[in-house]
């Protein structure tokens, strides 16, 4: 892919990953702590969220030839697991302190379920481009055969 | 090289002619040219010459430097670089969809999203190209019928 290319699919990716990081963020808070509450400071937060997933992302766009369908799953699976320890490490490791592991599990799991759901989010928003783009193929296609058609009677 | 462009009435048929010494690389290209601009590509297959219908054509690549023309049955070299054939097909229906494909629109089935951000145009044939991000808004506006 080419840089342009890469910097699209990674904002594309960004503006879907803190999406789903405030949804996630709401549903871990709800069900481990309920009663906290924060200053205007926590909406940062998904974005700086956003940013660190960004760099693997980046990263792993970055490949300069056509992959196989086995080398992009294995690219991946590959870009999951280093989110998972990027985003736990930032999360739990860096900050020092000491943390329920029901709640590291839970982090690590809504950190995979984000990663499927831009993965199914991009996928259907392809879909549908491609689905718009094979209907208007369809239309041009009709429209240059009546042309060359027409070029031909003359 | 002299050239003579001469006006005849409209009841006479139009024609080029070329007088030269030998049949050398020069004047192959500007029959190639001349060829391509009227539907014909002038391709090589294992040192034979053919001359291609544009039509029959699926798609253009180039790979390390060298030209391949491809028909649903045959891959013949061209003596053109890509981006000669890109501006003499450019109302043949083909399109630049990556950085080393010359896409025949008439072609292609279907599009549909690869894994790795970019599409794939599905050919007649089952074939599949890569179409790059980057040319995506080319293709879009092609099909709309805008020019490039």
């Amino acid at each position: 892919m080419s840089r342009k290319e890469v910097f699209q699919t990674v904002l594309n990716k960004f503006f879907i990953i803190v999406t789903l990081i405030n949804v996630a963020t709401f549903i871990l808070g709800s069900i481990f702590k309920p009663n906290d509450t924060f200053g205007y400071g926590a909406f940062i937060y998904p974005v700086i969220y956003g940013m660190i997933s960004s760099v693997p992302v980046l990263i792993f766009s970055k490949a300069g030839r056509q992959l196989t369908i086995k080398q992009a799953i294995l690219r991946e699976l590959g870009l999951l697991i280093v989110l998972e320890c990027v985003l736990i490490s930032f999360s739990y490791g860096l900050s020092g302190v000491e943390r329920n592991p029901v709640e590291v599990v839970a982090f690590a799991l809504s950190v995979f379920v984000i990663y499927v759901l831009v993965f199914v989010i991009s996928r259907l928003l392809d879909l549908r481009q491609a689905k718009i783009l094979t209907d208007d193929l369809l239309v041009f296609q009709e429209r240059e055969l009546k042309k060359m058609e027409e070029e031909k009677s003359r | 090289m002299e050239i003579k462009v001469k006006r005849i009435p409209k009841n006479e048929k139009e024609q080029i002619e070329i007088s030269c010494h030998e049949m050398d690389d020069t004047v192959r290209e500007i029959v190639s040219f001349v060829q391509s601009r009227q539907g014909q590509l002038s391709c090589s297959l294992e040192g034979r010459q053919y001359e291609i219908s544009v039509t029959d054509v699926l798609y253009i690549e180039s790979v390390d430097n060298k030209t391949f023309v491809y028909t649903r049955d045959q891959s013949y070299e061209s003596r053109q670089k890509i981006y000669e054939l890109e501006e003499i097909l450019k109302s043949s229906r083909f399109l630049r969809v990556s950085k080393s494909t010359l896409l025949n629109l008439m072609k292609i089935k279907s599009i549909k999203p690869a894994l790795n951000g970019r599409f794939s145009a599905v050919l007649h044939n089952g074939e599949e190209i890569v179409i790059s991000r980057k040319y995506v808004a080319d293709l879009k506006q092609t099909l709309k019928g805008g020019a490039k």
